[in-house]
């Protein structure tokens, strides 16, 4: 029945769409307001209902260049969740470490790992870049990233 | 005093030597903290009031006014060079202007930027000089039902921002609006879809989202590709040579949206977004090559370019002349007003005739100098694409991430940022195009307010949507634009197989 891929987004946005109801008709409602919250959010709702029931019956007008988009190579997807990792752990370290500690390591790491082999540019790069940014941000601007372990 | 002395008086201050050094400090200040990752011009502006303080109100204002276009000027450049809009006003920006300078031409994309914004910015500023008393009144008749119908006529951009296929196109914009719909509802004080996290009561930033849809997807691309060549003619990169033809080519978007980015930008609440927006797919609408839009097209980039700026120099009508604020940015400037004891609306113009015109008289030097500042840099601004890709791939995370947390202070903001990269990376994949998105996002929330606000007014009577004048024009004119792509587009693919 999902053969095409249109009709396997169209389920997709189809429970997204049930869902997204099922929560807006938990709202509560106020006895006093002539248009409530919840009906603008419902109208959404089903107006998204009936495009993905569109999408599921649409013909495929994917270009040709568009199909050759979606053909990643398995490194790569590999490659961009390692990234997508990385990410992640910066968040996390973020305001345990400080600012110019993390985004040391993270454009050094990163880059090193998409395959930029200067080390010293690299690490150049890596302290500098937080450096201007930081000092720009907290001293000239006022605005604060985080410290961390660092003094200063 | 009349207002040719008015005017006068106003050059007087802005050609006074005080006068120019601080327009160059404000346009300078503002260049650079809008270039900056996520700083706009509120934050130029908010991060200028403790300088201003003992200052004189005159050149002081006349600095603050630099410091807002400048900012405006600025941020088209990260849209250009890294696809990483960092105000809404620039979003727009980056649909033309990214894929252009991927192609070797970011000298160029910035030059084309950098002219239709001294033309966007001159020109209006010659409409705020001759109209700016009369527009007043334009600005406050917008009612509920007009600002409904605004939204509207923006949001039937949709269909011509699509990729080949409209559904989808519809499909990315109401998820948009969904996610807009996050938050403690203004009018009822209800929590829509919080989950009960307090992170998510005031909603997602359009930071997050715009950076998330447009500069993480983007990355993921340029992970994938990171080993191809760089740039087709490497050499060319910083080249700001404009020929006479692509000049002509200009010089039709830059007119037009002048006159329209400026109108947009008087009505409160409008503003650049919108004004960009419009004039993108206006200009792709009567275009004779809509095909090229998207793909590096030099009137889809001189067109929000030139609008965004035109609507900054509206926006200063309501705000000088009638004390309103149309927008965030607007509101901080107002603030700068009163911080300076000087009281902008209809007695400003009669009291204190120096500060009004002096303002006005300014702005045609500020886009002067902006021009002159930022063209010799434009070669060095475009050797940021010379760096190796991988280098460039972790300054542009960072970049984007920066610029969330400098609003936020907040990593679950970074972590939404991230979801919502995978989210625009899974939508490039699978062809649904993030602008419908994030107009959507954009404009979804005041559509709903005004959307509420007028059956509130009405009582629950839609009839209101066609009594007033200006929503119904407004409403037919947006139906026509919905429809019209959607017509065109089934007429070519029947003469097709015929």
């Amino acid at each position: 029945m999902f053969k095409t891929l249109n009709q396997r987004i169209s389920l997709v946005l189809l429970v997204l769409a049930i869902v997204y109801l099922v929560l807006a008709y938990q709202l509560p409602s106020f006895a006093y307001t002539v248009i409530d919250a919840d009906v603008v959010p419902k109208g959404l709702g089903f107006i998204l209902i009936s495009l993905s029931i569109g999408l599921f019956f649409a013909k495929d007008s994917d270009t040709e260049e568009q199909k050759a988009r979606r053909k990643i190579p398995k490194k790569d997807i590999g490659t961009l969740l390692a990234v997508f990792g990385f990410v992640f752990l910066f968040i996390f370290f973020l305001e345990i470490l400080g600012f110019i500690v993390t985004t040391a390591i993270f454009i050094f790491g990163c880059s090193w790992f998409l395959g930029y082999k200067k080390p010293v540019t690299n690490a150049l790069v890596s302290i500098l870049f937080p450096l201007f940014m930081y000092i720009m941000f907290t001293k000239f601007l006022q605005i604060n990233l985080p410290q961390g372990i660092l003094p200063f | 005093m009349g207002s040719i002395e008015g005017i006068l008086s106003g050059f007087q201050v802005a050609l006074s030597l005080e006068g120019i050094l601080f327009v160059l400090i404000g346009v300078l200040v503002g260049t650079f903290i809008g270039m900056l990752p996520g700083l706009g011009p509120i934050s130029a502006i908010a991060v200028m009031i403790p300088i201003t303080f003992g200052m004189d109100p005159a050149p002081a204002l006349v600095m603050m006014a630099g410091v807002y276009y400048g900012a405006i000027f600025g941020g088209s450049t990260s849209s250009i060079l890294l696809n990483a809009p960092g105000v809404s006003g620039t979003v727009a920006t980056a649909f033309d202007g990214y894929p252009m300078a991927q192609q070797g031409k970011a000298g160029k994309a910035l030059a084309i930027a950098a002219i239709s914004s001294f033309v966007g910015g001159t020109v209006s500023v010659i409409l705020l000089m001759l109209f700016a008393p009369m527009l007043s009144s334009v600005a406050i008749s917008f009612d509920p039902p007009a600002y409904f119908a605004l939204m509207f006529l923006g949001l039937t951009a949709i269909t011509s921002l699509s990729e080949g296929s409209t559904i989808k196109a519809l499909i990315s914009a109401v998820i948009g609006f969904m996610v807009v719909t996050i938050g403690i509802d203004p009018q009822t004080g209800t929590q829509r879809f919080t989950f009960g996290n307090v992170n998510l009561l005031e909603g997602l930033d359009f930071l997050v989202i715009a950076l998330g849809l447009f500069a993480l997807a983007e990355v993921c691309t340029l992970i994938i590709n990171r080993k191809d060549l760089y740039f087709e003619n490497k050499r060319k990169i910083g080249s700001l040579k404009i020929t006479k033809d692509e000049f002509k080519e200009m010089r039709g978007p830059m007119t037009r949206q002048s006159f329209l980015g400026f109108l947009l930008g008087v009505l409160p609440g409008a503003g650049a977004t919108i004004a960009s927006f419009i004039g993108y797919i206006t200009e792709k609408r009567i275009s004779k090559n809509p095909e090229e839009f998207g793909r590096g097209s030099i009137k889809g980039l001189a067109a929000p370019e030139t609008a965004n700026n035109a609507a900054t120099s509206g926006a200063f009508v309501p705000l000088l002349s009638l004390g309103i604020p149309g927008s965030g940015t607007t509101a901080v400037m107002l603030g700068a007003f009163l911080v300076l004891n000087v009281q902008p609306g209809p007695l400003l113009m009669t009291d204190r005739p120096e500060i009004f015109w002096g303002i006005i008289a300014s702005m045609y030097i500020g886009n002067v100098f902006l021009l002159i500042l930022n063209l010799p840099l434009i070669p060095y601004i475009s050797k940021i694409l010379k760096i190796p890709r991988p280098l460039l791939i972790s300054l542009v995370i960072m970049f984007s991430i920066i610029g969330v947390y400098a609003i936020s202070f907040n990593t679950f903001d970074l972590y939404m940022l991230l979801l919502f990269g995978v989210v625009g990376f899974l939508m490039r994949l699978f062809s649904f195009p993030a602008p419908p998105f994030i107009l959507a996002f954009i404009l979804g929330g005041m559509m709903e307010q005004a959307f509420r606000q007028s059956l509130t007014i009405s009582n629950g009577n839609y009839m209101i949507f066609v009594e007033s004048p200006i929503a119904i024009s407004l409403l037919i004119v947006g139906f026509l634009s919905f429809l019209f792509p959607i017509v065109g587009h089934y007429r070519r693919k029947r003469k097709g197989i015929q």
